[in-house]
This record gives structure tokens, C-alpha cells and sequence, in this order.
């Protein structure tokens, strides 16, 4: 099957796909590009059954502030535990439920029609669906779409998550932004009493080592002998997966030869066995300063920092950087989700609206942690990993908060938005230009050094 | 980049008089752009020639001139004003033309005025259809292009570049398409356009890919001088493409594009208004081939217009206020976001947690003649929004704010294919289904109730979609659902007190009105809505609903989906389950005592006989409101107005002006009074209902009173018995009048009073329905059309002929009047009030009568009770005065009166309802000395089959204002503010009925001497031959056939000014109907009275001597 999708637009957002995830797929000089799946395969026609019940009947929402809310369960047939967040995202709820950066989370639409399009082959963020449970006003049983191939039900269900709508979302997103995240959880009113037992014993998912939950294993190049249009083989990047959207991979590989690789990967590997040229570090669910794999990427980025290799960093990457290079990161009293914050470059004084997904921030060298969840929850004092010190170069036009570091002297930056968008606008798309000419210019000076 | 300290003051150009394209949305959008600047400390000066607007009320700008939207007369302003800046993106496209025309005769330079906002090639390139195709193909935009060809080989090759079928062919210069056509194969092309290049008269057509049935979505865009660009607001079209976006039932946001799709066409957008270099507001029309996902740029508006007011009320997002301030420097970031408040900015995209539905109201309830086929051009007179949190409920509030008479869809009879008044026996027969189908088809106002009956009659979604030309899915599965709803509550078969707790939320979540389910639970009789069986009724629902405690919530416009508090206080009312208390937006705070919550009913959409007046109304009386120290709460439904801006009143509702919604928005607020005297009929019409319902609503905790004149005094002064008897005993006049409730009665009343008569059914606005009637055969042809029922009587009135006619306004406070002005109509009585051209002060009406007129005036104020606004139509007849009508309420000239003597009536008028006196009050005196002409605008050219002749029913669609030191100078100004030429040379032509023929003389004479030519058929040109000695040229009749007719000269350009006082029968009424449709085809002027022929003459003889200063409005009254 061969889905064309929207044309006119530019060329990086054009979808070509059979299902699955494959962006090396018949990229110049690439002979065997690697597939991975998306979360939308198990809704195409021959794809392998799955053993989920499907979930019926009343449920309920219970948050821990007390408050309960009633509504019609969809989805999966089991109970949701997690930290409720919302998006304020009109569109791209297939995005948002299979980025990873939701592991852990249960999320809720503000926009009250889900599903109006349905779900499409080829454009999920991963291959998984991330969000514990969703909660939404009103799920969308007819979807209407050219590309739609089942409804968001169908894809909750296939992956085992559950659902509830008929909820009041706005009383809900209003709950978040008064008192902050929140922990809740949902399923079968039957079961009321023992999910109230559950939420009082419940913890937070930040303590979980969530970047291991969604991350790859192992490393696997995405378009081994990726060259330019003159044969020229493209600069290699190591692509550290803390929870990456594929989205990020897809960009990524119009400009690089990608090697795909788990948070842990060891820098002495990258360096000697792969031989890479650049690192990314991409976002990823919760605590950026949790002890397991999100503090070995750390290590990773100062690695790479220190060195003078080209590093860009996105979300929970922007984050590691930031406690690399000694600042503090701390929980967001309900964090930024959604496809319209408004970002100030401090150089350029443009904006940007940009899609942002994350609870947790880098605070700014001088004003502080701005905006901070009422618990209070931060890293604490770290140590300066880099040697390197940081300038704040982007900030959040609405509430002020650090979206985006230049480390001084060195050819690496980090943002704490989305680039990649999916879902959410293309404004902040040359970022990723900037990264490619930052790397272009190491190669020179690296060849410039070789031959003289 | 900081604000422009270079710029100091700044010319503000208004969009003209209310008319069918160009509506309310501008005054809206003008009166931020004023306040915005004022505030910022500009010096602003309005241009405006239309007094209804509070955009030209004088605390809005610091110099304003109320004169006619000409080049000419905007440069004579600039040369006295001396501006730095012109601002001409706020006044739609009658502003843009004038800025656009300036600046390419190089006035604008000449004297130094910099265009800001949007500059010249901004406006061109999006203007001129070639240069916006180079400039869409220099950034690789896809257009729909049309290729030219002269040969069948040409047309094939062309078909080949294009590359799949349909195809549309259109012959080049023919007259109405002929020849055109949509080809699905070779065969019809080469077919089709053979016959199109056979008709052109340069034999070319233009092969163009067809887009018909491609969905059509709007991007309302900012950018700012710094290039930070926003979308506001995306918006779906219903209607596929074909039909024109403002006669397109709309949806925000839109429903079907993914994100993909939509960020594809973001970036479009951006790249657009960036290419062109728009500072400000813009709107980009995109049209998507659903099922390939292809795209097309249709077109930019490089200012804003109806879309954007639509899109600030649906987003809460102050389009023009943002718009005005960048153009004078500011960067979007340096601006906070008005909605929240400091600690965000204005540089984000809202977002939703709501649906908005907006629909068009059309005219065609009055114009029964008129074509109600819609297509690109604009038929709707203004628009109602509703906002719900799913699509159905935003649907089925929006149809309820419509006004047609019913408030939700019904099952669709024969009686809603009758053109007239509904008809009792047809209303038990059920539409056919060829009526159906062909009502899918053809997109008329009619389509919205037959998508919601195909589902009720159980057709498929494919079935309706290949139907109605392909109607989106997504929308025809919601108006499935409806109609799957309404089925259970019908099914439900039970009394209101049976309605379980869980229907009635399911039922209500949907957006189910009380009179809907009542309906419903009826089973839709025949006898119609509001007469429904006992325990089965509209009250009988509310009561049950709240017995269930079942209200809606009120959910703040916020522009975030919740995600910041929001400071503007703007709501509208949701039906969701449960119970947590933090589901509440709204908690109204507590009440201080000394301040009482007052709540004001706006008109609604904008439509014939109820346009912006009284929407100025709604605003003047919040602004009493608030200076008497309450709080004022405002209730309306129309998008385009300066009442629904979030920062007019102190809490704004925007929802359907029905009983059922004002009930709960009055029990939420706790409110201590309702004012229902400032938004026109509509809220009048609430009176009796709200009356009725407030036994139950006192249960219910509520206090609160109508304030102002009671709805018995209402009545009293409505109701034609009632008004009678009150004539009867005190010492005015009326006209010899009965009132019929069957033919019989009115024959009998017809008999007595004697021909000619004036009939009309009582309770009406706009004079729907009067006629002035000279014989039986008329009377039982008006009979057989009319409706006629006990409760619904006919009224029949001495025809009072060669009458000068009076409107009074006035207000009173039980013990005082205060009469604002007397208005002299120039054309004799038998012309609707609202289409008559009118003169303050008084023109030819003696001292004595005026005294009359003053002492009735305060008779009929304080013997009615009244307490606050009325308006009286008097008649002078044979020198005698007779009361025409009272209407207990504002009228449609109190802006005019406030502008003419600044005298604002109707904020008095407020104050003493909310309980003030006059004696108390401060009362400006009439501080001009000129003559204010207050003149009608027609929508002839846009409502085909309409006889283009004022009459008793009012047609006009708004109104300008002229003033000056003569009466003739200001006539000639409010004349050329209609946007019709005055003629100051040329031809004439002449055509008066028997009786006009005695004045004809005089006046062909001053038209002769002034250097006219004349022109009339045989009879008139021998009578001015004969009698008054004049050259006249003869030409024959039109029914004649032969040439020269009048139209053959129309069409040859010797016509320049028709005198034609329309024959109530023979032939000529056809040949009348006929010359005036092509005058307003061809805009050649014309008169329809004597009076009025005479005032033209005046006003050609100023006009020859050139154009009379512009005057300011000197009127203050803060």
C-alpha cells in the first residue's frame, strides 16, 4: 500500500509509506534501509491479532485531590494509573499518543472531539502507544479521513490502553492548571473502591527509570551509506533514543547517516566503532535527573560536549544538557503541552509558536526555576560536567522558562521544544539546518586539520 | 519594533452604510481599531458615512466626519485633517478601494500620508487576480488556473495538461455563462466547448480543472513588522466549494483536516502573507480535494473582514485591535495577550475546547419572490455564531439563534415548501421526496433542514453526500446523530415529568433545546411548535429540567482551552454530566449591594428591518449600565457586532436570544433586571414569554424585573384593539382602521373603510406582509396568501394618500417626555419608515403641527405608561395628524437622531429604565445647525427576482447620513453616500403615472434648463410637449417591442437619471419591474416618488456647482 500524502508541502514532511517506519527507504546510496514498526501497523488489514479485552460500560476518573468523574470507558479493557497531564493540541492525536515522552502519563484532550480523522498508516512517533490512559470529552466512532484506517479506539485497544470520554475535560485541565499535575487513575466504576485503595498507595511514575521502558536496546543504523546528491557520503550521527519520535529520526536522515542508539550506548563506542561525526539526544519521559539511563545519556552529552563535537539536543535532551553543564532542572507546576507556545529567540527577537511536550525544565541561570510545581521537585545542586558554560538563547514568551541553550565555544545547542513538530507547527524546522551546518562546518575544520 | 512616535495622527476609514457583503463586522472591527489607537495616544479622525455605527459615536474618535466614502471627498478630508498616517485595512473593501485609489492618483504623497497596515502592492498583489497567480507560482503555491483557448485542438491539449476530468469550460465574454459547462470525458468537452467557443464573442473559452465539491477551510493569519506570524483561528466550510464562504454554513475549528493536512496549509498561509508582506490581519481561503489530499489558494483578503470578526468572537483573539496597534509599530511579543493578561503575550495561537458553528441568515422569509439559490455571490444579511462543546449542541444552538420562527429543525412538510405564511392543511402533509432531493441539491437556505430530514427518513451518508454535491462525512454522520437523537426522544413518547435524569442530560448534552424535546416528546404536531399538547410543552420540559437540577454550565472564551486564566469575561452555556463543582467556569462573584446585575438582550443576526441600530442600542444602554455604577451583562448571537466584544459589557453571554437560554443566564447571574427595550423586535418578543415564566423562576431563587416599560404597556401599545380603545379615550387620532380575523370580517372592514386600504398582519417587524390594496381582486389575492387566525389577525388601515409622514423618538419617564427629533420623510406615507429618506429637522411641516405632534407625543409616552424609549410614526394628511404606530421600544433611527442633534436617546433612554428621571439628567441641547438627511441603501443587485421599488415592506439593508447647512446639499451628500452616482449631466427619462403628471412639468423643465436631455413614450412626451413647451425625445415603450425602448437607451448609455412613479397595475407595473432591475444592474439612479424626484433635481443643481465641504460632527456627549 502506497499512501502519497499532502502535496505542496515541502519535501521533509511528504509521508511515503507501506506502514512500518523506514525513512532510509530509498534514500541515495542506501542498499538496506532498516525497518521499524509503527503503532498504526496493527490496524492494517493481515496484521497479527493481539489479546487485549475491549473495554465497555461506566467508568470512573479518580484524581488524588479527591475528585471523581464519571464517564464511558473505550479502549482496552483495564485499569489507567498515572500522572494526568493535558495538550491543548486541536490536531495530531496520533502523534501524541505514540510519543514516548507520555510513558508513564495519563492524557487528556482538551480538544473535545477525538478522533474526528481517524488514525492513518506511517505517521506514528514510535511504535508503541505511550499515555497509560487517555481522557477525553467525546471519542469520534466515524472518523472520516482518505488515510484513515480504524479509529483511535482501534489503536488503543491493539495496544492494550485504556480509555474514557464523557469526562468534563475542561473541569479536569482546570484542576492541572491550578493545582498542578496530578496523580490519578481510571477504569470500571464497579472497581471504584479498589482503584481508590491503588491511588492511595500509588507513586510517582518519575521514580520509575522511564527512558528504559521506551528506548531501543541496541544500536541500528537507519540508512548506512546515506550520501548527497554527488555521492558524497552525508556526515554520521549518533541518534541517543531516550524516547525518540520517529519524526526526529525522519529529519535527521534528509541530513545524516543516523545511527540509532539506546541512552546507554558507551561514548568510547560511538567514537572508536562507529566513528560518528555528530550526537543528537533526543526527548523522553520523565525525570531528566533519574539516576538510570537518563543519567548515563548525560554523561554521553558532556562526553561529546567537552570533545567539540557537534551536539544537538531536543525536550529531555535540552534538559540533560542542562544538568551537564551544571543547572538545576525542576517539575513544572503543569508543564507545556501543546502545538502553540510561544518562544523568544533572545538574539534574533523573533518568535516562533512551537509544540512542546514536557513537565520538567532547565532553570535559568539567573531568574531561577520559573513556573515550579508546588511540590517543589528538583534535581538539586549538580556537578558541571562539560567544563563549558551555557547562555540561555531561547525562552518561553508566556511564562519566561529556559527553552533553549548555546553552549559557549562549542559547536552544541539544545531546545526544549519540538522541531520535528508531529503534531504542531513547522516554525521552528530550521533548527534542525542550523544543527546540519553546525556539523558541515566541524567536518571542514576536521579535514582543514587532517591535510595540513 | 516599538510603537511609531513619527506617527501622531492617524485617518480611520470606515466600510459605509450596512449592505448585503459588507455588514456589522466592520463596525466591530473599526471601533477596536479607534479604541486601540486612542489609548494609545493617537489622534484619530473617522471617516464614516454611516450614523448607525458606535464606531462614529463621538467618544470613539477625536475628529469624525459622517460624509460620503468617495475618493474625492477622503481627499478633501485629508487636505483639512492633514494626517500622518491612513489606516484602511478596518473599513472592508469600500475603505481598501478608496486607500488603493488614492494612493495610485499619488494623493497620498502629494500630501504626505503614509498608507500603514497594509501597503499598496500588498493590496494589489492580492487584489489584481493576475499578479496574486505570479505571485502564488513564484512560491510554488498551487492555484486553480484557467488556460485559454481558441480551437477544439487546443481544448484537447489543454485537457491533457490538466490531466484528469471534470473539466469546466467557460467561454470567454458572454453574457450569464452561456455555453459553459463541467465535462467528465472527451466526448462532453469537445462537445461542450465547440458550443462555447461558437458563443463567445472572441470564440475563446478557458479549460479550467473543476473544484467543485473540494472542501473549503480559512486561515485567519497576523503577522507583525518584525515577521512574527500566527494563525488565529482555521475554519471549515459546510457547503463544498461553489458557494460563497459568507453564504457557507461554518465551523471552527476545523473538524476534518489532520494535522499533517493542517500544519501543510499553515505553512501555505504563512508563506503567503510573508510573500505579500501584510502587517496585520489577512484571511487565506484554501480549497482540499478530500480524496487526494491536493490543495488550491483561492484567495487573500489583505485586511480584515468578516471571517476575522468571525474568528476574533470564535477565539476570543482581538483581530483588529492587534491588527491597528501593529500597524502603528508594535511587534505581536510586546503586546499581552489581552484574553489573559500579563504574563503571556499576544504572540501564540489560540486553541479550542469548543466548537463554533456559524450560519448566514438570509433575507428570503421576507423576499418571498427573491432567488434563494446561493452560490458566489453574497444573498445573507448578517450571521449568527453558537459555540457548544460538540459539534451538534454548537449546531442546534446556532439554528435556534437564527429567528426564523421555529427555533430547532422540524420534520420538513409542505407547508415549509410554500412560499408564504405556513399553511395549516399543508402542514400535515409530508415533504415529497423529489422536494427533498432536489432541496440536497441545489444549495439554498432550505439545504441546513433537509440534511437533518434525509437522516430522519433513514437515507445513508453516501446516499446524502453524492446528493448534496459532497458534503463532507464527518458533518453528514453529526446531522445523523441529530436526527438519530431526535428519533429516541420521540420514541420516548412520554410527559415532561417522565423524562428521566438520564435522558434528559443525554438529551440536553447534544444540544437539545426545551422546545426541541418538548416538540419531540409531542411527536412534531402539525399545529406547530408553540402549541403543544398540556404537559408536553416548552415550560413543562424546563420545569422538569430543573426539578432535576439539570442547568447549563457557563464556559469562559479563553483562547487556550483553560490552559491560563483568563480575565475577559466572556461565556457561553454548555450541558455536560457531573457534578464537581470545579466543572464551573462561571461562579458569578458575590453581590455587592448597592450594585444591581442588569442584563441587556442584544437583536441577534443582523437581517431586514433589524440591522446594527440596534445593536448600537444594545451597547448604549450597557454603557448607561455601568455609568449609573451596576454591572451589565449582555446576551447576543452576532459575531460581526461591537456588543459581542469581549470588553463592551461587564460579562458577555453569547447565546441564542431564547426564552429557555435568557431564563438560565438570568437564574445564573442572580440577575435583578432585564432591559428589553434596545434590541429591537427580537427582544420585545421575549417580553411576553420571559413574562410567563417568571412565577417558575421566582421558585427558583430569582428576582428579577423587566424593567423599563411593563410587557402589559408593551402590549398595550402592540396590540392593535388595545391601542384603539387607548386612541379612543384620549385626544390623538388614528386612521380609520379594523381588524379582521377571517376573510369574512375583513371584507366586512374593507366595506366600511373604503379602497384604497393599507392591510398587514399585526406583530411584525418590518412590515412583512403590507400592501397597499385598491380593489377586491387584490384583496382576495393578499387573502389567499396570507395567514390568517384568530391569534394571528389581519389589520386593515385607511389608505392615507399624499400623506407627509413623521417619525418621532422619544423617551419618557412616566411624568416627562423627551422627544429626541421629528423626522420628516421626504417620500409620502405608504414607504416603509426604515426605507424612507428623512430629514431632521422637519422640512415643510408648520410650527402648529409640530406643537401638535410634541403634545401627542407626551399623551401617548405617559398615557401608555411608558418608561424609557418609544417612537411614534405620525401622518399629516390634508393638514390633519393621525398616529401611524407606536413602537414601545428603540428605534432604528436613535443613532441617527444621536448624530443628527447629539441627543443620545437611546443611553437617556436606558438610564430612565434602569430607574433614573429626566428631570435629573443632564440633557444636551441640539447642538448643529444643519440638515441631516438620513438616506436608505438597497440590496437590488444582489436579490435577484426582488421588484426594486420601496413599498410598504422594508427592503432596505442599512442607511447613510448627510448633513449640511441646506437641506439640498445635505440630500445631494447622503445620495452619494448610497454609493449611487448623482447624475450632473446626460439623459433622463420620464415615466409618472396619470395622477404625478400635473408636478412632471416644473420639474422636466428645472432638468431641461440644468442642460438634461429628456426622454418618455409617447403619452408623456406629448403631455410635456403640449403643456409645458419642452423638447422631449420619444422612444417606445418596453411591452411595445420595438426599438429605441427605455432599456435600449439604458444600454446605450444615454440614461443617466429614471423619474418613474411605479402604476399599481396594467402593463406597466411589468415594464416598470423590468427598467428598474436594469438600472440597478447598470447603476443608473432612480426615483420612485415626485417628492423624491424633486429633492434629486435640488441636489443636481449643488452638485453642478460643485461638492460641498465636509462638515465634522460637532455633537458630545460623553
Amino acid at each position: 500500500m502506497i499512501i502519497t500524502g499532502f502535496q505542496g508541502e515541502s519535501e521533509g514532511a511528504r509521508v511515503t509509506v507501506t506502514g512500518g517506519f523506514s525513512p532510509g527507504s530509498g534514500q541515495l546510496g542506501v542498499s538496506k534501509a532498516f525497518i521499524a514498526r509503527d503503532a498504526a501497523d496493527l490496524l492494517l488489514p493481515n496484521s497479527p491479532s493481539h489479546e487485549h479485552a475491549e473495554a465497555s460500560g461506566r467508568g470512573v476518573l479518580l484524581l488524588a485531590d479527591g475528585s471523581r468523574h464519571e464517564g464511558d470507558l473505550f479502549g482496552a479493557a483495564t485499569i489507567a494509573e498515572g500522572e494526568l497531564v493535558f495538550t491543548t493540541n486541536m490536531t495530531g492525536y496520533q502523534e501524541s499518543l505514540t510519543d514516548p515522552s507520555f510513558a508513564g502519563q495519563v492524557l487528556t484532550f482538551t480538544w473535545p472531539l477525538l478522533g474526528n480523522y481517524g488514525i492513518a498508516a506511517g505517521i506514528s512517533e514510535s511504535a508503541g502507544v505511550w499515555p497509560r490512559g487517555v481522557v477525553c470529552r467525546e471519542l469520534m466512532m466515524e472518523p472520516d479521513h482518505r488515510h484513515c484506517i480504524g479509529t483511535v479506539h482501534d489503536l488503543l485497544l491493539a495496544h492494550g490502553v485504556p480509555g474514557i470520554s464523557g469526562i468534563d475535560t475542561r473541569a479536569v485541565t482546570r484542576r492541572v492548571r491550578e493545582y498542578g499535575v496530578i496523580l490519578s487513575i481510571f477504569g470500571p466504576i464497579e472497581k471504584e473502591a479498589e482503584m481508590v485503595e491503588i491511588l492511595k498507595e500509588m507513586e510517582s511514575p518519575d521514580l520509575a527509570d522511564l527512558a528504559d521502558e521506551v528506548s531501543r536496546d541496541d544500536p541500528v543504523f537507519l540508512n548506512e551509506g546515506a550520501t548527497d546528491t554527488e555521492g558524497k557520503p552525508l556526515p554520521r550521527v549518533a541518534a541517543l533514543d531516550c524516547g525518540i519520535k520517529y519524526n526526529i529520526l525522519r529529519e535527521l536522515c534528509t541530513r545524516f547517516e543516523v545511527l540509532w542508539c539506546p541512552p546507554d550506548v558507551d561514548w568510547s563506542e560511538l567514537c572508536s566503532t562507529f566513528q560518528i561525526d555528530a550526537l543528537f539526544c533526543s526527548n523522553g519521559p520523565g525525570d531528566p535527573a533519574h539516576p538510570g539511563k537518563a543519567t548515563a545519556a548525560r554523561r554521553t552529552l558532556a562526553q561529546a560536549t567537552k570533545q567539540g563535537v557537534p551536539v544537538m539536543g531536543i525536550c529531555l535532551g535540552h534538559q540533560l544538557m542542562g544538568l551537564a553543564s551544571g543547572l538545576r532542572t525542576y517539575k513544572l507546576r503543569y508543564g507545556h503541552r501543546g502545538g502553540n507556545q510561544p518562544v523568544l529567540d533572545i538574539q534574533t527577537q523573533k518568535v516562533s509558536i512551537t509544540s512542546q511536550n514536557h513537565g520538567f525544565a532547565v532553570e535559568d541561570p539567573v531568574k531561577g526555576m520559573l513556573a515550579p510545581h508546588p511540590s517543589g521537585a528538583n534535581s538539586g545542586e549538580v556537578d558541571n560536567l562539560t567544563g563549558c558554560d551555557v547562555e540561555v538563547r531561547f525562552i518561553n514568551a508566556n511564562d519566561r522558562t529556559v527553552e533553549g541553550l548555546d553552549v559557549k565555544g562549542r559547536p552544541a545547542f539544545t531546545i526544549q521544544y519540538h522541531p520535528e513538530a508531529c503534531p504542531g507547527p513547522h516554525d521552528a524546522n530550521p533548527l534542525f539546518d542550523r544543527f546540519e551546518n553546525l556539523v558541515a562546518n566541524h567536518m571542514e575544520v576536521k579535514a582543514n586539520a587532517k591535510t595540513r | 519594533m516599538p510603537r511609531r512616535d513619527d506617527i501622531q495622527k492617524v485617518m480611520i476609514l470606515g466600510s459605509g452604510p450596512i449592505r448585503i457583503g459588507q455588514a456589522a463586522e466592520f463596525d466591530f472591527s473599526g471601533s477596536q481599531a479607534c479604541r486601540a489607537l486612542r489609548s494609545d495616544g493617537y489622534e484619530v479622525v473617522l471617516v464614516n458615512s454611516n450614523p448607525a455605527t458606535i464606531q462614529n459615536d463621538p467618544e470613539m474618535a477625536d475628529r469624525i466626519y459622517i460624509e460620503p466614502l468617495l475618493p474625492d471627498v477622503v481627499k478633501r478630508i485629508l487636505e483639512i485633517e492633514k494626517p500622518d498616517a491612513l489606516l484602511a485595512g478596518m473599513g472592508g473593501q469600500t475603505a481598501l478601494n478608496i486607500a488603493s485609489n488614492l494612493a495610485h492618483s499619488g494623493v497620498l504623497a502629494e500630501l504626505s500620508v503614509e498608507l500603514i497596515g497594509c501597503d499598496l502592492r500588498a493590496i494589489d498583489e492580492a487584489e489584481d487576480r493576475d499578479l496574486f497567480n505570479q505571485v502564488c507560482s513564484e512560491i510554488d503555491l498551487p492555484i486553480s488556473q484557467a488556460m485559454a483557448c481558441n480551437s477544439i485542438e487546443e481544448v484537447l491539449a489543454a485537457a491533457d495538461e490538466l490531466g484528469k476530468y471534470p473539466i469546466l469550460i467557460r467561454p470567454a465574454f458572454t453574457l450569464g455563462g452561456l455555453g459553459g459547462g463541467t465535462a467528465w470525458n472527451t466526448g462532453e468537452l469537445v462537445e461542450i466547448a465547440s458550443q462555447g467557443i461558437l458563443h463567445s464573442q472572441i470564440g475563446q473559452v478557458l479549460i479550467e480543472e473543476s473544484i467543485l465539491g473540494w472542501q473549503e477551510f480559512e486561515y485567519e493569519v497576523m503577522r507583525d513588522a518584525s515577521d512574527n506570524c500566527i494563525i488565529v483561528c482555521t475554519m471549515e466550510n459546510i457547503d463544498p466549494m461553489g458557494i460563497h464562504t459568507g453564504e457557507s454554513i461554518v465551523v471552527a475549528p476545523a473538524q476534518t483536516l489532520s494535522d499533517r493536512d493542517h500544519q501543510g496549509l499553515r505553512d501555505a498561509a504563512l508563506r503567503l502573507i510573508r510573500r505579500l508582506d501584510i502587517k496585520g490581519g489577512c484571511n487565506v481561503q484554501f480549497t482540499v480535494n478530500q480524496d487526494t489530499g491536493e490543495f488550491r489558494v483561492i484567495e487573500v483578503n489583505p485586511r480584515v473582514s468578516r471571517s476575522s470578526a468571525l474568528a476574533s468572537k470564535a477565539t476570543g483573539y482581538p483581530i483588529a485591535r492587534m491588527a491597528a496597534l501593529i500597524a502603528v509599530g508594535y511587534t505581536l511579543d510586546e503586546l499581552p495577550n489581552p484574553i489573559t493578561g500579563e504574563g503571556t503575550t499576544a504572540a501564540f495561537e489560540p486553541t479550542l475546547d469548543y466548537a463554533v458553528v456559524k450560519i448566514p441568515r438570509w433575507p428570503f422569509d421576507k423576499f418571498r419572490t427573491a432567488d434563494r439559490t446561493l452560490g458566489t455571490s453574497m444573498k445573507s444579511t448578517g450571521e449568527v455564531m453558537a459555540i457548544g462543546r460538540n459539534f451538534e449542541e454548537a449546531m442546534l444552538k446556532a439554528i435556534a439563534s437564527l429567528e426564523y420562527g421555529q427555533p430547532h429543525p422540524r420534520p420538513l412538510t409542505l407547508a415549509d415548501a410554500s412560499d408564504g405564511e405556513s399553511m395549516d392543511e399543508r402542514a400535515h402533509e409530508p415533504l415529497p421526496d423529489d422536494i427533498l432531493a432536489n432541496w440536497l441539491k441545489v444549495a439554498t437556505d432550505r439545504r441546513l433542514g433537509a440534511l437533518v430530514e434525509a437522516f430522519r427518513r433513514g437515507m445513508g451518508i453516501e446516499e446524502v453526500r453524492d446528493g448534496t454535491g459532497n458534503i463532507t462525512r464527518w458533518f453528514l454522520h453529526r446531522f445523523k446523530k441529530i436526527a438519530e437523537m431526535e428519533a429516541e426522544i420521540v420514541a420516548a413518547d412520554c410527559e415532561a415529568r417522565d423524562i428521566t435524569e438520564v435522558q434528559m442530560r443525554t438529551w440536553k448534552g447534544l444540544g437539545f433545546t426545551d422546545a426541541h424535546i418538548a416538540d419531540a416528546i409531542a411527536g412534531f404536531p402539525a399545529s406547530g411548535w408553540n402549541r403543544l399538547p398540556e404537559g408536553r410543552t416548552e415550560i413543562d420540559v424546563m420545569k422538569r429540567r430543573h426539578e432535576l437540577a439539570i442547568h447549563p454550565r457557563f464556559r469562559m472564551v479563553d483562547s487556550c482551552a483553560a490552559e491560563f486564566a483568563a480575565v475577559t469575561p466572556y461565556y457561553y452555556a454548555t450541558y455536560e454530566g457531573g457534578s464537581a463543582p470545579l466543572g464551573v467556569d462561571h461562579v458569578p462573584a458575590e453581590k455587592k449591594e448597592e450594585r444591581q446585575r442588569l442584563v441587556v438582550i442584544g437583536s441577534g443576526p443582523i437581517r431586514i428591518g433589524q440591522g446594527i441600530e440596534f445593536d448600537y442600542g444594545a451597547v448604549h444602554a450597557v454603557q448607561a449600565i455601568r455609568e449609573a455604577g451596576h454591572e451589565a451583562i449582555i446576551v447576543n448571537n452576532n459575531p460581526e457586532t461591537v456588543s459581542t466584544d469581549f470588553d463592551t459589557s461587564d460579562r458577555l453571554y453569547f447565546e441564542p436570544l431564547t426564552t429557555e437560554c435568557v431564563a438560565e443566564i438570568l437564574l445564573r447571574e442572580g440577575a435583578d433586571g432585564i432591559l428589553l427595550q434596545f434590541g429591537g423586535q427580537t427582544a420585545i418578543n421575549l417580553a411576553l414569554p420571559l413574562d410567563d415564566r417568571m412565577p417558575h423562576l421566582s421558585e427558583q431563587g430569582l428576582s428579577c424585573s423587566m424593567m423599563g416599560t411593563s410587557p402589559d404597556a408593551v402590549d398595550e401599545a402592540s396590540d392593535r384593539e388595545r391601542f384603539e380603545a387607548f386612541g379612543e379615550r384620549s385626544i390623538i387620532r388614528l386612521p380609520n382602521g379594523r381588524t379582521g380575523k377571517t376573510p369574512a370580517a375583513i371584507r366586512a372592514a374593507v366595506a366600511e373603510i373604503g379602497y384604497p386600504v393599507l392591510v398587514r398582519p399585526s406583530y411584525v417587524l418590518g412590515g412583512r406582509g403590507m400592501e397597499i390594496l385598491t380593489d377586491d381582486d387584490q384583496l382576495e389575492t393578499y387573502m389567499a396568501d396570507a395567514y390568517i387566525a384568530p391569534d394571528k389577525p389581519l389589520l386593515v388601515d385607511e389608505y392615507l394618500g399624499g400623506a407627509i409622514e413623521l417619525d418621532v423618538d422619544a423617551v419618557c419617564d412616566g411624568e416627562d417626555v423627551l422627544v429626541g427629533a421629528v423626522m420628516e420623510h421626504l417620500e409620502e406615507a405608504g414607504i416603509h419608515s426604515g426605507d424612507s429618506t428623512c430629514f431632521i429637522p422637519t422640512q415643510n411641516v408648520s410650527e402648529e403641527i409640530l406643537t401638535k405632534v410634541h403634545e401627542w407625543t407626551k399623551e401617548i409616552g405617559i398615557g401608555l405608561n411608558i418608561r424609557g424609549c418609544f417612537n411614534i410614526q405620525f401622518c399629516i394628511c390634508r393638514n390633519e395628524l393621525y398616529v401611524l404606530e407606536v413602537n414601545p421600544r428603540g428605534s432604528r433611527t436613535f443613532p441617527f437622531v444621536a448624530k443628527a442633534t447629539g441627543i443620545p436617546l437611546a443611553r437617556i433612554a436606558a438610564h430612565i429604565t434602569i430607574g433614573d428621571q429626566l428631570a435629573n439628567m443632564e440633557i444636551p441641547r441640539r447642538q448643529t445647525d444643519a440638515v441631516c438627511v438620513k438616506a436608505p441603501v438597497f440590496p437590488f443587485l444582489k436579490l435577484r427576482g426582488l421588484d426594486p421599488a420601496p413599498g410598504p415592506e422594508m427592503k432596505s439593508t442599512g442607511e447613510v447620513m448627510g448633513s449640511h447647512v441646506d437641506a439640498a446639499s445635505a440630500y445631494l451628500k447622503a445620495r452619494l453616500a448610497t454609493e449611487l452616482p448623482v447624475p450632473t449631466r446626460g439623459g433622463v427619462y420620464l415615466t409618472v403615472k396619470d395622477e404625478d403628471k400635473g408636478h412632471l412639468i416644473p420639474m422636466a423643465r428645472s432638468l431641461q434648463e440644468m442642460g438634461f436631455t429628456l426622454h418618455a413614450t409617447q403619452g408623456t412626451a406629448r403631455h410635456l410637449r403640449d403643456v409645458g413647451g419642452l423638447d422631449v425625445e420619444t422612444c417606445y415603450r418596453i411591452a411595445e417591442g420595438q426599438s429605441p425602448d427605455a432599456l435600449d437607451l439604458m444600454r446605450t448609455g444615454k440614461i443617466h437619471l429614471i423619474i418613474n412613479t411605479p402604476r399599481n397595475s396594467g402593463g406597466a407595473v411589468l415594464d416598470g419591474n423590468m427598467m428598474r432591475r436594469l438600472a440597478v444592474e447598470l447603476n443608473i439612479p432612480f426615483v420612485t416618488t415626485m417628492s423624491g424626484a424633486r429633492m434629486e433635481c435640488q441636489a443636481i443643481a449643488v452638485a453642478q456647482e460643485g461638492m460641498p465641504e465636509p462638515r465634522r460632527l460637532i455633537v458630545d456627549y460623553i
